[in-house]
């Protein structure tokens, strides 16, 4: 990063390349190779219809390919394009067998969607980094997934589903974090999941009735995922771990800062490993992505919002392609003020994922 | 170099090119542009997203849903309707009005001669 430069760094932390299929199948063993190969990866969606499709149509290449099926691709329509100086891969459609009733098939499932990554596209281009996807089902086997490639130089944290059968403070997931702490990773969640398989309903209250009930209520279940992982005392247990919220929305954080302090200070004694402001815990621990960021009809109100909390340490820039609801770099630095472009833009993913300067020439 | 206001006409496509629910992009002093024949009528709109600057004439033309009661779903103004590719924003492509949003598509004026579609540009180049 020149001094020179106007234009700050730009680090994606959510990218979405899809795995071959039948590349797979040479990472799976039998008899998930054989299941695999004959049609059958699990569950799937509860089946909400957008009607723009969730990848976005315009996502193809001169000769008709889809761009986030292929690693030159990517790294030409996405990377270039916008002059981007890391990528962090989550992989699609790799969420759901997370939530799978059968462990043993969906540990080889998700394994099978690393092996391809770590051999396909990682060599491909030195921008390129990947989350390391886990199912939660059976956390030993998420445990022999992390040891696996934990410390592989080119992936910098470990994916779960948003979707989950406990909220990811609960203690059954610890074995998991423990592990990623040993190789010095972040955890992660992603949604898309969220009442598929063995997942909790679609939203806190209940199952939605759509797409657009379902999309705008995702904040919820990541609402219940922060409290949980601040009550339960992961980060008490865990001092070095940091645990990232992917794509579930900013502007409701403050208020639920605040919410969590009040009731700090009259339940304290229900938790009490929590030895300062829950609020001060959330800073050193939670991270955010921008996108799909909320924009607001006067961009001041959320430039106020983004006062209310620490998001020079806390948010990082993502731009979900190629998902029906990404945002663009410039769109997003139009939106965010200027003080805080070269934190979200870059340097706390920098940080977090430990991304050594590119010196351009 | 001087900007100078002008008025320019630009073939842009035949009417054979052009037959009902069709479209072309066309490129015009840098400007990319879609010109579609929306139920007979030519229009000829930037091809730039107003909401975060998508190539928002590539995406598909369809109907949509009328403003309805709860749990009805009337469908109409088909073949009007562009949906942007990236976040699906409704735009009318007759009136360039986004069915969500204040912010609208930029129309140029368009005529027919001949049998060729013509668009007319005005101001500066």
């Amino acid at each position: 990063m020149s001094l020179m430069s106007k234009k700050p760094s730009l680090i994606d932390v959510d990218i979405h390349p899809v795995a071959n299929r039948t590349r797979m199948l040479d990472f799976l063993a039998e008899p998930w190779r054989t299941r695999v190969a004959r049609g059958n990866t699990g569950p799937s969606s509860l089946g909400y219809w957008n009607p723009n499709g969730v990848n976005r149509p315009d996502a193809i290449t001169e000769d008709g390919q889809r761009v986030e099926a292929n690693p030159q691709a990517l790294a030409k329509h996405l990377f270039d394009l916008y002059d981007l100086e890391y990528g962090i891969f989550n992989p699609g459609g790799s969420l759901h067998a997370g939530l799978s009733p059968e462990p043993d098939f969906s540990a080889a499932l998700v394994g099978a969607i690393n092996d391809v990554f770590i051999h396909d596209w990682l060599p491909v281009d030195p921008r390129f980094r990947t989350s390391l996807v886990i199912s939660p089902g059976d956390p030993n086997l998420a445990v022999e997934q992390i040891h696996k490639y934990g410390d592989h130089p080119g992936v910098v944290q470990v994916l779960m589903p948003s979707g989950s059968v406990f909220p990811y403070g609960h203690r059954y997931y610890h074995p998991i974090y423990e592990a990623a702490v040993a190789h010095d990773l972040p955890l992660a969640i992603h949604p898309g999941s969220e009442g598929n398989g063995v997942s909790g309903k679609s939203t806190s209250a209940g199952y939605a009735g759509g797409y657009f009930e379902w999309h705008t209520s995702l904040a919820s279940n990541y609402i219940a995922h922060l409290v949980s992982l601040i009550a339960e005392g992961v980060f008490v247990k865990f001092p070095t771990m940091k645990f990232v919220l992917i794509e579930g929305g900013v502007s409701w954080v403050p208020s639920m800062l605040w919410r969590l302090d009040k009731n700090w200070k009259s339940l304290r004694m229900t938790v009490p490993w929590l030895d300062r402001p829950p609020s001060e815990f959330v800073a050193d621990h939670i991270r955010l992505t921008t996108q799909p960021i909320e924009e607001p009809e006067d961009p001041a109100h959320l430039h106020a919002i983004l006062d209310m909390f620490p998001v020079e340490r806390m948010l990082m820039f993502s731009t979900d392609f190629p998902h029906w609801d990404g945002d663009t770099p410039d769109f997003s630095m139009r939106l965010l003020p200027k003080k805080l472009h070269s934190r979200v833009m870059s340097e706390n993913a920098r940080e977090l994922y430990k991304l050594p300067v590119v010196e351009h020439a | 170099m001087p900007k100078t206001t002008t008025e320019q006409r630009f073939a842009v496509a035949s009417v054979e090119e052009l037959p009902l629910g069709a479209r072309k992009i066309v490129e015009i002093n840098n400007r990319s542009i879609g010109v579609f024949n929306v139920n007979g009528q030519y229009v000829a709109v930037l091809n730039l997203c107003p909401h975060e600057l998508a190539p928002v004439c590539k995406g598909r033309v369809s109907g949509t849903t009328a403003v309805s009661m709860p749990g009805q779903y009337n469908w109409g103004q088909e073949g009007e309707i562009l949906y942007c590719p990236w976040h699906g924003w409704e735009f009318n492509l007759l009136t360039g009005d986004c069915l969500t949003d204040k912010r609208r598509l930029f129309h140029y004026p368009v005529e027919v001669e001949d049998g060729t579609v013509y668009l007319l540009w005005k101001g500066k180049t």
